[in-house]
């Protein structure tokens, strides 16, 4: 017997059981519902963590950060060691291929004054690659040049709230601001960074509308100097995600070297971060899959038991086919057919009821309505393999019937 | 995939010292005592009985739906009864044709996939499937019946259609089971001509039942009683004769 009569034959039983059908379904319809919301919803956030990380560098960003040495007593090779500094950033500038960036920040704590605001801030040292990384561009005048740079230039970018708050409704553009007690000359005022998240009003990148940005070198040399030149934390962008585990074992390998063997420093992979924020993130997922898995489970057994009723009214029926020539696999296939057809009907009717569920939560959340393809293939191997584990038993049962007995059922 | 036909004359069905012992709990039930039986092609035989003779369990043994306990069947020349589940449901869809008292045809099926089934699961493609259904339907004369299903037909225009699906894979025997059971004097004479005619066009034809009218359309009568062939003196001379 061929799979395509044996779909025939399923779909003249299934039609003529149309109310036992809607009722085998139901649990699998739910079923499938969840598990595609969870899909929806695990995508939706999956694709607002990658958008939130694109904003200061995505998936290509490794991030190198200082890290204090904890022992009371330090070797000499740990007190030798300066943590990161420039040398370190022209070094992998130099040796890591992978880089397209390298960019360094340092940060300092200064008094900030104008004629109106006088407060200690936190101060950025950065160089022009800072505005790719973090995709942070001029609203008016212009960012750091490699010029600024070169030149230790007494020159200021301001964050928008920071701008605002210095100069009030005054235009800073030009304006001088002092820093310690060195004046820098206003060159640009940034664009507005914001990105809010499903579940809050508060602007995640609030932080960087603060920034006070000068030139690194400025930093090194203008206010108590430092010889050292020590960076706070250094951004690498690989040239694509693929090398992002290869550029951050290299960036190790240079920084261990020059730090005598001391590891002073922390590589953060943003591809395992975004990883492990996910893992953290399906807490929430698991109560839809568990709801749509037990729904599945309970459609499952409910699928089995009618097809073991229908057996119970089919097993002349079967005894007949047995005798006219059918084995034992062309009865097991006729019933595995009939309940994978039920499931699937089932999964049919779950995927638009679960893309419902996913957007009428999103909606609730406040985030944009989500339509993947991979909802649908959830659907689909969700219902077939439902279909497949529960109708199994009655399958192998109809399989195994004796054809004298079966005959002679009545 | 159909057999080769079976000269008129030699023997389609050979059973040798045929026994059938059930296992019912402590007591073993001996429906088949030591049959012997040899039926030849073309030929037609009535097997009949009292109920609980063993006239069941011999129609099950020769329909290859049950095994023997210990002996030996051949049919067209094939030994069956040491053949697994698989082989047997391949000898039934090949050599044999059911025609069951209750008719057994699919309610839901059209007359015609109820004939073509035994194609099925022979393997056999779509239009020849409907081309043989179609002539075997032609040969009960039901051919324009086709699109209808068995619950629009009458008692005796089913037992045709069965008959038909009996014929379609052209099986070396024809077994039926008090094919008239059902039906009335009227129409089980009919159906019993059409038996008739079909042991004129050559096919083997083993009617089982316990009604003698019925009976008398065989040319040959087997007995059975308690589990062993009683008394056959025609065809005891038939064999002698061949």
């Amino acid at each position: 017997m061929t799979l395509r009569e044996s779909i025939v034959d399923a779909l003249v039983e299934v039609k003529a059981n149309r109310g036992r059908t809607i009722l085998q379904t139901l649990g699998i319809i739910l079923g499938v519902a969840s598990l595609v919301a969870v899909q929806g919803l695990s995508d939706a956030g999956r694709r607002q963590s990658l958008k939130f990380f694109a904003e200061f560098g995505g998936l290509r960003k490794i991030l190198v950060l200082n890290r204090p040495l904890k022992q009371r007593v330090l070797s000499a090779s740990q007190l030798k060691s300066q943590g990161l500094t420039w040398g370190d950033v022209e070094a992998i500038r130099r040796e890591v291929s992978y880089a397209t960036q390298v960019d360094p920040i340092v940060e300092v704590n200064l008094m900030v004054r104008t004629p109106t605001y006088l407060k200690e801030r936190e101060i950025a040292g950065a160089t022009p690659d800072y505005q790719a990384v973090y995709k942070f561009f001029p609203a008016r005048g212009r960012f750091l040049i490699d010029d600024d740079v070169n030149s230790m230039s007494r020159v200021v970018v301001l964050g928008d709230t920071a701008a605002r708050m210095y100069f009030g409704n005054e235009d800073p553009l030009g304006k001088t601001l002092f820093i310690g007690d060195v004046g820098f000359r206003v060159v640009g005022v940034m664009r507005r960074k914001e990105f809010f998240f499903n579940d809050g009003d508060r602007n995640a990148l609030e932080w960087m509308n603060r920034m006070t940005i000068i030139p690194i070198t400025s930093v090194f040399t203008r206010f108590n100097g430092d010889p050292d030149r020590k960076v706070t934390y250094v951004n690498v962008m690989v040239d694509k995600v693929d090398n992002n585990p290869k550029a951050a074992e290299a960036v190790k390998k240079v920084l261990f070297r020059r730090h005598g063997g001391v590891e002073d420093f922390e590589v953060y992979n943003r591809a395992e971060r975004m990883r492990q924020r996910q893992q953290q993130n399906q807490v929430f997922d698991v109560t839809f899959m568990v709801t749509g898995l037990v729904s599945l489970i309970v459609g499952g057994i409910v699928i089995m038991n009618i097809m073991l009723a229908s057996l119970r009214d089919r097993i002349r029926e079967v005894g007949v086919r047995k005798a006219i020539g059918a084995r034992g696999l062309d009865v097991a296939l006729q019933f595995l057919v009939e309940s994978v057809l039920v499931t699937s009907i089932g999964g049919l009717a779950g995927l638009p009821l679960g893309i419902v569920f996913a957007n009428v939560i999103t909606a609730l959340l406040g985030s944009p309505a989500v339509i993947t393809p991979q909802m649908a293939i959830v659907s689909v191997l969700a219902s077939v393999i439902t279909g497949l584990f529960f109708g199994l038993y009655p399958a192998l049962k109809a399989a195994r019937l004796n054809p004298v007995d079966a005959l002679r059922y009545e | 995939m159909t057999p080769a036909p079976i000269p008129a004359g030699t023997p389609v069905i050979r059973l040798t010292h045929v026994t059938k012992v059930y296992d019912s709990g402590d007591s073993e039930v001996k429906a088949l005592r030591g049959v012997s039986l040899e039926i030849e092609a073309g030929d037609s035989i009535a097997i009949i009985g009292p109920s609980g003779s063993g006239k069941s369990t011999l129609m099950h043994i020769l329909g290859c739906l049950d095994v023997p306990s210990a002996g030996e069947y051949e049919l067209a020349g094939t030994p069956v009864s040491r053949l697994s589940d698989r082989e047997l449901a391949r000898v039934r869809n090949q050599r044999i044709g059911f025609v069951f008292q209750a008719y057994n045809l699919l309610p839901r099926a059209s007359i015609l996939r109820n004939v073509e089934l035994p194609m099925m699961y022979a393997g056999a493609g779509r239009e020849e499937r409907r081309e043989r259904a179609l002539e075997a339907l032609r040969r009960v004369g039901l051919a324009e019946r086709a699109k209808h299903l068995p619950s629009q037909l009458s008692g005796g225009q089913r037992q045709r259609v069965a008959i038909a699906r009996a014929l379609v894979n052209r099986p070396s025997i024809l077994l039926a089971d008090e094919p008239t059971g059902n039906l009335d004097t009227q129409t089980g004479r009919e159906i019993m001509t059409l038996f008739n005619e079909l042991g004129q066009q050559g096919h083997t034809v083993i009617l089982v039942t316990h009604d003698m009218s019925v009976a008398a359309h065989a040319r040959r009568i087997v007995r059975i009683v308690d589990g062993l062939i009683a008394d056959e003196p025609e065809a005891a001379a038939g064999e002698q004769a061949s």
